[in-house]
């Protein structure tokens, strides 16, 4: 007999121990993918696996983070990943010490990112960390609002001065004023620091990003815990929905969206943006139109920052950004447009969202059996509910914020080299490791001083052009989702936390054949409902303009700032992502079908296809396959 | 005569929680007051189970084995309720309670519009409810009953199962705890309900006492096989605060119980091909149901054990509600042992310990 539970997933009754016989591949043994042989020079030293180190990484644990980069890396966007394998790490091991935690250690196998958490387990080490875990997260517990403002001021003024750094291109001759103010440094210092202090602004930002997150997750972690204990069973999705936000930062780009649209009706400039679905065309027409002016100013005043918004996770340079690409924001202002002409409302229901929370609460808090539980349940969520505004608005100021503000300034930096004839295009930076690039940047100061071409004129260009091929090579490859030897237990808090890795999920790894063709797809039943459907399978933000109204969504990972054609599609579906993940959060506040973690679903099902989504049961089942 | 009515129609004013009913009949009265949907029927009342007692003289006979304990051999009762038993069976009944129940069984025909209704002939115990103790199955249930004289019949053989081995075995215990000298038993007669699925539902988890989940199992066909346990259910867990499906658990079934019109009697009968690996109930009606739960429940304010069957049109309608009386008189164990601030929980989870225990830790039922 099998069980099955509400997650789709199907298990024998007797449970199976964690650690069968089955492994999962040697990561040493995987294959090169047809013509990606040499990739390894896109990534640095430290981020290959090695002979000298075999032994201990074969033994290790590794499963493929694809929530935050489900496409190969690009060389110089490995400043992200190499941010977080210090800047979250130190938090564990060094910073509060988490008791049992190390770091999470990282590892590039065929262009892709594998994790591996590092626990502790000899005990008298544990209780000597916690003593100074329970001082220091202590501390940050019991002052957080106070913190949690420093952080905010601190993210700001880390923003502001990435603000301030500009590239330009080096001058013919240097400056007047230069020399008569007796700096005594000039333009080429200037360019190399600016680079150094772009790579250190991102790296302290990308600090601040872990000072509190994981004691934000902590507090969720420990209420979700007792929820599971005191109702087994309870779902995610409802204790997710006890503790968010009902307002946070993630959805006020959108809410911008929404006010710039009942704005438009108001100065009767709305046919402006609706005849017009080319940005440039729009914004010319608008600035001609009676009442245009008024309306821009709104639109520039919305713009920053809550046009800097990825339509990625943030960790990848190639996520479009509003700001750079109106279309999305202006696709959903077409679509409230239409539906205010409707004379619809199309402001969110804050009251009834706020309303069905404190029913539900309530509910469940009744529920407990005894008053030293609810007062346990009460303090909990408090705290839960205290930090979790971090949790959430953290992801606006670091990745969206500040980190598509950072790519722009990259792009300014790559306009430099396209300036001094080492590029053709800007966007060939990003094939550049960053420390290889400060390198090509001595190099082209060498050339500028010295007045001979610098060798990067010539050397650059048949690299990028290789790596980009190889790049190419190793996107069409679908890398599995766990390697090494399995983990018998998973107590490690990090990792359940960040990724929601439990013992389960690697038993269910260990069962998955990433091949079969299947009709019925399992994941993670991310928010409620059913919709029946043709799919439609967005691999990037490009294809959204291809949605039809209806439709459902399929894509390798949700992006939040796709939000606005949630309000035009039946379902989402994603291959990675868990519960916690942002888009799941927004799923549940458009009260749209989701299921995340999918695994395959890009690979498995097509435009086209009749598919239906059961947002509490997890799955994914192709009722027809679209012809051809 | 009029302060203790033969027969109690259960859309009767009277007919909400009144004793004359017994527990089952007088519950189920008081859901169809609260507007849910029950098979319509009436009760042959404890007052006429007296009333034929006395007639027949076994009045006193039946107070004193009722009343007997174990104080007596248990032989002894057995000798003795055997007696009791075929003379329920066998002695004539008072012509004006006879006429009361042709008179009243002609009514519900005329009531459903339908010549020899089938009918269940359900025992409902006075004792029932007042003890905490369910009763569950030991009192007898009769289904598909056609035509008068089957059911008065039938209204003898619930009279008698007061005197059955089961019910003295089970009681014994209540009645050291200082029973009621004089029980009584009421029949009731209701319209059988043609079921597509039946089965029954808790309000709460019955493996480990959780009340936020309305556990429910279902099969095809009449419920009988769910009660009595010669059918495996298909499960469902749901949550009764968002009423999501948390669990189910789909069984194969082969064969239903239903009305076999060989043997003209319900049995186990082969179940239709397409049905056998198909959920007997969509989602929509295992939430339906726990929607349904969760109202009687806050109606009854106490965890409920409801039996259920879903008619050929869709409909659900209630067959039974009684208070759940494992969990429901269990102290129920906190989560939390001592009182610590939610800092300290905090950081006893990220150091690798759990702060609650998970409910019914000492164990199952």
């Amino acid at each position: 007999m099998t069980e099955k539970s509400a997650n789709g997933t199907t298990h024998p009754t007797v449970k199976a121990p964690p650690a069968s016989n089955k492994s999962f591949p040697n990561p040493f043994d995987l294959p090169t993918p047809a013509g990606a042989e040499g990739w390894e020079e896109l990534y640095p030293y430290y981020y290959l696996l090695s002979p000298e180190r075999q032994e201990m990484e074969e033994g290790k644990f590794w499963f493929f983070d694809g929530v935050h980069n489900p496409e190969p890396l690009y060389p110089f966007d490995t400043i992200m990943t190499e941010n977080w394998w210090v800047a979250a790490s130190q938090m564990a091991s060094r910073v509060w010490p988490i008791p049992v935690a190390m770091g999470i250690d990282q590892r590039l196998i065929n262009g892709y990112i594998y994790v591996s958490p590092n626990g502790v387990t000899d005990p008298e080490k544990i209780a000597e960390r916690q003593e100074h875990f329970t001082r220091r997260a202590g501390h940050y517990f019991g002052n957080w609002d106070e913190i949690y403002a420093e952080w905010t001021e601190k993210a700001k003024g880390c923003i502001g001065r990435l603000d301030e750094i500009k590239f330009q291109p080096l001058p013919e001759i240097e400056p007047e004023e230069n020399v008569f103010s007796h700096r005594g440094i000039y333009s080429s210092h200037d360019l190399l620091c600016s680079y150094n202090r772009l790579i250190e602004n991102m790296l302290e930002m990308g600090s601040y990003h872990f000072e509190m997150l994981n004691l934000g997750y902590g507090a969720y972690l420990t209420f979700r815990d007792f929820c599971q204990q005191a109702f087994p069973g309870i779902t995610d999705a409802t204790i997710t929905q006890m503790v968010c936000g009902i307002d946070n930062l993630l959805l006020r780009p959108d809410d911008e969206v929404r006010r710039l649209a009942a704005a438009a009706m108001e100065l009767k400039v709305a046919e402006i943006i609706l005849k017009n679905e080319q940005p440039d065309e729009m914004l010319a027409a608008m600035a001609k139109a009676e009442g245009g002016a008024d309306w821009l100013e709104k639109f520039e005043a919305a713009k920053e920052p809550w046009f800097r918004f990825s339509t990625g996770v943030g960790y990848t340079h190639s996520d479009p950004v509003w700001i750079d690409d109106l279309r999305l924001p202006l696709m959903a202002m077409r679509n409230y447009i239409e539906l205010l002409q409707r004379g619809e409302d199309i402001s969110r229901p804050l009251a009834a969202l706020l309303e069905k929370r404190g029913k539900v609460t309530e509910e469940y808090r009744a529920l407990l059996p005894t008053d030293q539980d609810r007062e346990a349940f009460d303090g909990l969520l408090g705290l839960t509910c205290k930090v979790f505004p971090h949790v959430e608005d953290h992801n606006f100021f670091v990745e969206h914020w500040h980190h598509t503000n950072f790519w722009s300034k990259v792009r300014e930096l790559a306009d430099v080299f396209v300036a001094h004839n080492f590029f053709d295009d800007r966007e060939d930076l990003f094939f550049l490791h960053r420390h290889e690039v400060y390198d090509a940047l001595y190099d082209l100061l060498t050339g500028w001083a010295t007045g001979s071409p610098a060798r990067g004129e010539v050397y650059w260009r048949p690299i990028v052009k290789r790596r980009r091929e190889m790049r190419d090579a190793l996107a069409k490859w679908t890398p599995p989702p766990a390697l090494g030897t399995p983990p018998s237990v998973i107590t490690e808090p990090i990792t359940i936390m960040l990724w929601g890795i439990t013992e389960e999920t690697v038993e269910e790894w260990l069962g998955v054949d990433a091949s079969a063709d299947s009709d019925m797809l399992r994941g993670v039943p991310a928010a409620s409902g059913k919709a029946t459907g043709l799919a439609r399978i967005v691999k990037d933000s490009e294809d959204l303009y291809q949605l039809q109204d209806g439709e459902i969504l399929v894509c390798r990972i949700i992006a939040p700032s796709w939000a606005p054609v949630f309000s035009r599609i039946a379902a989402a579906v994603s291959d990675v992502g868990g519960i916690m993940a942002h888009s799941a959060i927004i799923s549940r506040e458009y009260g749209l079908p989701s299921v995340v973690g999918t695994g395959f679903a890009t690979a498995n099902i097509h435009t086209g296809d009749l598919v239906e989504v059961d947002g509490d049961a997890g799955t994914v089942r192709v009722l027809e396959r679209a012809a051809g | 005569m009029t302060d203790h009515p033969f027969i109690i129609w259960l859309d009767h004013e009277s007919a909400s929680g009144n004793p004359l009913l017994g527990g089952k009949f007088s519950n189920l009265a008081e859901m169809l007051a609260a507007d849910f949907s029950v098979p319509p029927g009436f009760g042959v009342s404890t007052a006429a189970y007296h009333h034929f007692m006395d007639q027949a003289g076994l009045a006193a006979e039946a107070t004193a084995l009722l009343t007997s304990g174990s104080s007596v051999a248990s032989s002894v009762i057995k000798g003795k309720a055997s007696d009791m038993v075929a003379a329920i069976m066998s002695q004539p009944l008072p012509s004006d309670l006879e006429t009361a129940i042709r008179h009243n069984y002609t009514s519900l025909e005329e009531k459903v519009g339908q010549k020899d209704v089938p009918v269940a002939v359900r025992s409902s115990g006075e004792l029932e409810d007042l003890t905490g103790a369910s009763f569950a199955g030991q009192y007898d249930t009769y289904l598909w009953i056609i035509g008068a004289d089957s059911v008065l019949h039938h209204v003898r053989k619930c009279w008698a199962s007061m005197f059955g081995e089961a019910v003295f075995s089970y009681r014994s215990g209540v009645e050291e705890a200082g029973g009621k000298q004089d029980i009584g038993i009421c029949a009731g007669i209701q319209q059988m309900v043609e079921a597509r699925a039946a089965g029954v539902m808790f309000t709460l988890d019955p493996l480990n006492g959780d009340r936020s989940k309305v556990a429910i199992e279902a099969c095809w066909g009449l419920g009988e096989g769910v009660v009595k346990g010669d059918v495996t259910p298909s499960r469902f867990i749901i949550d009764k605060v968002t009423f999501e499906v948390i669990k189910r658990q789909i069984v194969s079934q082969l064969e239903e119980y239903a009305f076999d019109p060989k043997t003209g009697a319900v049995g186990l009968v082969p179940l239709a091909a397409d049905h056998q690996d198909s959920a007997c109930i969509a989602d929509k009606e295992a939430v339906q149901l726990a929607k349904l739960g969760k109202h009687i429940e806050q109606r009854r304010s106490a965890p409920q054990d409801i039996e259920w069957a879903i008619n050929q049109q869709g409909d659900i309608k209630i067959l039974q509600v009684r208070p759940e009386t494992v969990w429901s008189q269990r102290e129920r164990s906190g989560l939390v042992s001592d009182v610590k601030s939610p800092i300290d929980h905090v950081l006893l989870r990220l150091s690798g310990v759990q702060m609650a225990k998970p409910p019914s830790e000492e164990g199952q039922p």
